[in-house]
């Protein structure tokens, strides 16, 4: 009954654009970071707009310099209230996911 | 929780895991969707997980008039034996605290049983069922603090359900979650007896207590700091605060008939729980609720460590499969 390193699950602990927040001109992506290593197989991000319609982005992708952050790049968004759901798996297997909203100001 | 049960019955009588995954990752203990679920102090969990809670310790002036103060240690740890499937175990000790007879007894209270089966998760919603079947094994625990000769058979029903599928105009509520459960206690005696010495005669005689069926429960309602901050809005507060769940536990228990002058008991618990990686801290008050449950106010705390995250891949997994 060894304890292997501090492997858990992966909690979202910053987020850019903020959770529940508003930016004054369109962000260029999506930037979590969470409290755990992550899988790049297992995690993504999807964007909608507040009413849930598709946005067409790429795949989000683990940032090579910083494994514990997911990045989706994004075309320019227009004015308006945007929806980020997300889902990671920790390197130790555990699966965690959200959603919250922005805002991109006028 | 085992020490809030016993407290009660006593006053009532890797990688390579990632290869084999069909859905790429297991969210285990206290997820559903994008909420997690603190373990509550007082009333049971509705998920099935490897986790520990160790230890539980309360501390009450249950009577007074003789005084007495009961202090209870416990801990239970629970295996899942399948991703649904759980087994937990738990064991309490009890110091009564009383001029006597008996003069400050100390005890075990009953070996506790539970097998559980989690039937229902639903991230969406943030929905979370179990069943399961509280076993209070007879005759492991000492008579001098309560425990009951003979077992107690308890069918419970758990549930979670959290607040996020609100609507963003009600932002405000989402991260309230409400746990609960029901359940049934039969015994398989209804009635005990015991010696009891007239102390002016120095006669012996025997005194019979009924124990009657009831009903046990409880709901829990929480605030999620850490929801609020991951999923409605970041105000920018220091991790520590946006680990913390304020909640209140309410836990009743009442007898099946008043035949034998058995009346409710209860108490309102309300306290924190700090929620970390690997554990968690909870510490709560306990409030009597009716005229039977005493009129002291009492404390209870625990550490409870999360096994699959302390040990993901040995016995913080399903015994079965993944």
């Amino acid at each position: 009954m060894t304890p292997t390193a501090a492997l858990s699950h992966a909690f979202l602990g910053e987020a850019v654009p903020l959770v529940g927040g508003t930016v004054p001109a369109p962000p260029k992506e999506i930037r979590l970071t969470f409290t755990e290593a992550i899988e790049p197989s297992f995690s993504g991000i999807d964007l909608t707009t507040g009413d849930g319609g598709a946005i067409a982005t790429g795949p989000a992708v683990v940032d090579p310099g910083n494994d514990r952050q997911l990045v989706l790049a994004l075309p320019t968004l227009a004015p308006g209230r945007y929806r980020v759901r997300w889902h990671v798996v920790s390197v130790d297997t555990h699966r965690t996911e959200g959603e919250y909203s922005f805002t991109v100001g006028p | 929780m085992f020490a809030a049960n016993s407290h009660l019955g006593a006053r009532l009588a890797i990688a390579t895991a990632l290869t084999i995954l069909p859905t790429a990752g297991t969210f285990a203990h206290g997820f559903a969707g994008s909420r997690f679920f603190p373990a509550t102090i007082v009333i049971d969990d509705p998920f099935v997980a490897d986790e520990l809670s160790l230890p539980t310790i309360s501390n009450q002036k249950t009577e007074t008039d003789p005084s007495v103060v009961q202090t209870d240690i416990s801990g239970e740890l629970s295996k899942r034996i399948t991703s649904e499937f759980g087994l937990s175990i738990g064991y309490g000790w009890t110091h009564l605290d009383q001029a006597g007879p008996p003069h400050n007894p100390n005890g075990f209270q009953n070996l506790e049983i539970t097998p559980k089966y989690q039937f229902l998760l639903n991230g969406p919603h943030e929905a979370v069922a179990s069943v399961g079947v509280i076993t209070e094994v007879g005759n492991t625990g000492a008579r001098r603090v309560g425990a009951l000769p003979f077992a107690t058979y308890s069918p419970t029903f758990y549930f979670g359900k959290g607040a996020g599928d609100l609507p963003e105009a009600l932002n405000w509520a989402r991260p309230f979650a409400l746990t609960g459960t029901i359940g049934y206690s039969i015994t398989s005696s209804k009635k005990t007896t015991s010696p009891v010495i007239d102390p002016d005669t120095g006669m012996v005689s025997l005194a019979v207590d009924h124990v009657s069926s009831t009903i046990n429960y409880g709901f829990a309602v929480e605030y999620s700091n850490f929801y609020l901050r991951a999923n409605v809005h970041d105000f920018g507060l220091p991790e520590w605060v946006n680990r913390l769940t304020p909640l209140v536990e309410f836990n009743f228990v009442t007898p099946v008939t008043d035949r034998y002058g058995e009346k409710t008991v209860g108490t309102i618990n309300p306290g924190i729980i700090w929620s970390g990686q690997s554990m968690q801290f909870g510490i709560e008050a306990i409030i009597p609720t009716t005229k039977a449950s005493g009129k002291n106010i009492g404390i209870i705390a625990q550490l409870h460590f999360y096994l699959d995250d302390i040990f993901p891949n040995t016995i913080g997994r399903p015994l079965l499969g993944y």
